[in-house]
């Protein structure tokens, strides 16, 4: 897989190209699009000097979200900050709570038990599906309403979506924030009948997928917009520390479920979809396999889940039962739909706060993926703007914790 | 019980602990001297094929009240890398991490990794806007996050978390 990076390097534009050559005033304009862009996903704002409809260059900032989990969770306690961390990537909010969890339970030593692995696959693997459902619908919207292929799937995407909303809430109690991972364990157990109730809805989704790829690849305008839009170097992507679908859509076949298993991934095999074209539309097309993967994973796990508690701790109650040692700093990751999401953690080292940590850092994809953005844009019209920021999918939420 | 920490590939900690002049590495990474950084970081990824760029993480730590210490340690900031490389299944290799840390005095500047691995520039930009680490010889060195007339640095332990900062924001 590896490139020559001599080879690769002259080809990519430079981030920081200096415009001194231009005449601002003559000859580029400069545009804010967003932060308030409906295409945007969000609060992103990218600054785009355009020379005449061509883009010279793209400045993303971001920032808008700022929350400042981070330091809060240097506040809350090991076993509050499950429900803050839920917020990050509000669209797949189980993916969040199992990478802190994962983090401390890693530097704690303690291994969830079996059935408690199980629940946690089997939900992220239904939650990548939503989340997917939302890129891909979320997509088809910003290429253009209903004659590009839009509203249509976005619409169709929904409808499946609100099944899976469902099953989670029937579980949590909550359809969105489900706050159900906690440190060595699950909180809420699998209702009597859910399996069932959820492999039919695996089943339909499945059967289904289909018609999101023929929306896009039966519709020429929607072809014409996005094949060989935005071409994804593999390599620069590696350094970019992009993962995830994008990285898997320019040909790197690297998963971490397959490749460095955790969970319940380990008894079950994983066939990665990957493609080489690297383009918009490839990138959509992988997410639309990686669907049908998880719906077939989540299937084959529903019919194995063991018996047994969900917990390896007993039920935390007080919020400061959970300590880590002194100075202890581990890093934890776990496939997310976007890609590589972990948490990086170091321990408290006064006695006194040894219940939350000392520093806490999510390291989220889609704040990699939005470091793309200069790299991608230029050389592209401004209309395709809109559709390369719906292909990396970024997450306003998690890029600007 | 799972591993607390990721080995450590075995071909690079003998090389790491060949560069740096020691016996062992600690699980957590190795600390590698400012001076050697670029140098140590180009080789992983030149030699070791340590192309991804998993993150950097910069970790302020107060001078006083350090148990263990005696006081002597200084106030600092200690920056945390990981890198990775991808699995090869020719050569039947599975896909390896190696950590490494970097300590900054406060005051002083460590050399950005941005002309070695690009992802390296965003990374250190997030730190220097939230921590406060100046990256030597950084090609963007603005605030990524916070407004760019915010005072302080808030990830800092010295940041109080209820700071008032007018006009309201």
């Amino acid at each position: 897989m590896r490139m020559p990076l001599d080879l690769l390097l002259p080809s990519w534009p430079d981030p920081h190209l200096d415009l001194g050559e231009y005449d601002p005033e003559a000859d580029l304009v400069a545009l804010n699009m967003g932060p308030q862009h409906p295409s945007t996903h969000g609060v992103l704002r990218v600054k785009l000097y355009l020379d005449g409809e061509t883009v010279v260059k793209a400045v993303p900032y971001v920032g808008y979200l700022h929350r400042g989990v981070e330091k809060l969770c240097e506040k809350l306690t090991y076993v509050q900050i499950t429900p803050i961390v839920d917020k990050n990537d509000y669209v797949s909010p189980m993916m969040n709570e199992w990478a802190v969890n994962a983090a401390f339970e890693a530097l704690l030593g303690v291994e969830p038990p079996p059935r408690a692995q199980y629940m946690r696959t089997i939900f992220a693997e239904i939650q990548r599906i939503a989340s997917h459902l939302i890129s891909i619908g979320t997509w088809g919207l910003d290429m253009g309403g209903a004659i590009g292929g839009g509203a249509t799937v976005f619409l169709y995407c929904l409808r499946e979506r609100e099944l899976i909303l469902d099953l989670f809430e029937e579980v949590t109690g909550c359809r969105f924030h489900y706050n159900t991972h906690t440190v060595g364990g699950m909180r809420h157990d699998l209702p009597a009948g859910w399996d069932k109730r959820a492999k039919a809805v695996l089943d339909r989704i499945s059967a289904r997928t289909w018609e999101y790829e023929r929306f896009l690849l039966d519709n020429p305008i929607c072809r014409q917009r996005a094949e060989g839009i935005a071409v994804v170097d593999p390599t620069l992507a590696m350094e970019l520390g992009v993962s995830g679908p994008i990285l898997r859509a320019s040909g790197v076949d690297y998963d971490m479920r397959r490749d460095a298993p955790y969970g319940a991934y380990g008894d079950i095999d994983i066939q990665v979809p990957v493609r080489t074209e690297g383009d918009a539309l490839a990138r959509a097309l992988v997410r639309i396999a990686e669907m049908r993967e998880s719906a077939r994973i989540a299937s084959t796990l529903l019919d194995g889940v063991p018996e047994g508690p969900i917990g390896a701790l007993k039920p935390v109650k007080l919020h400061g039962a959970v300590k880590l040692k002194d100075g202890e700093e581990g890093y934890a990751a776990i496939e997310s739909p976007r890609g590589e999401l972990g948490t990086y953690v170091v321990a408290a080292r006064e006695r006194r706060g040894a219940a939350s940590p000392y520093r806490l850092k999510i390291r989220s994809p889609s704040y990699h993926a939005i470091s793309l953005l200069p790299w991608l844009c230029p050389g592209h019209t401004l209309s395709d703007v809109v559709v390369i920021i719906g292909s990396i999918d970024p997450i306003m939420g998690e890029v600007d914790r | 019980m799972p591993p607390r920490h990721e080995p450590l590939p075995a071909d690079v900690a003998a090389w790491a602990c060949e560069f740096l002049g020691v016996d062992e590495l600690p699980p957590e990474g190795p600390f590698v001297p400012r001076d050697r950084l670029v140098e140590f970081a180009t080789a992983l990824k030149n030699d070791h094929d340590f192309l991804f760029f998993v993150y950097c993480a910069a970790t302020h730590y107060l001078a006083e009240g350090e148990p263990g210490s005696d006081g002597a340690l200084p106030d600092r900031t200690v920056v945390a890398y990981r890198v990775r490389r991808l699995p090869d299944r020719r050569r039947g290799r599975p896909t390896q991490t190696f950590p490494f840390r970097v300590v900054v005095p406060t005051g002083e500047s460590t050399p950005s990794l941005a002309g070695v691995w690009v992802g390296a520039d965003w990374q250190e930009r997030e730190q220097l806007d939230l921590v406060g680490t100046v990256f030597q010889g950084h090609p963007d060195p603005r605030r990524v996050m916070m407004p760019d007339d915010w005072p302080g640095h808030p990830l800092r332990r010295d940041y109080a978390i209820d700071t008032a900062h007018f006009p309201w924001r």
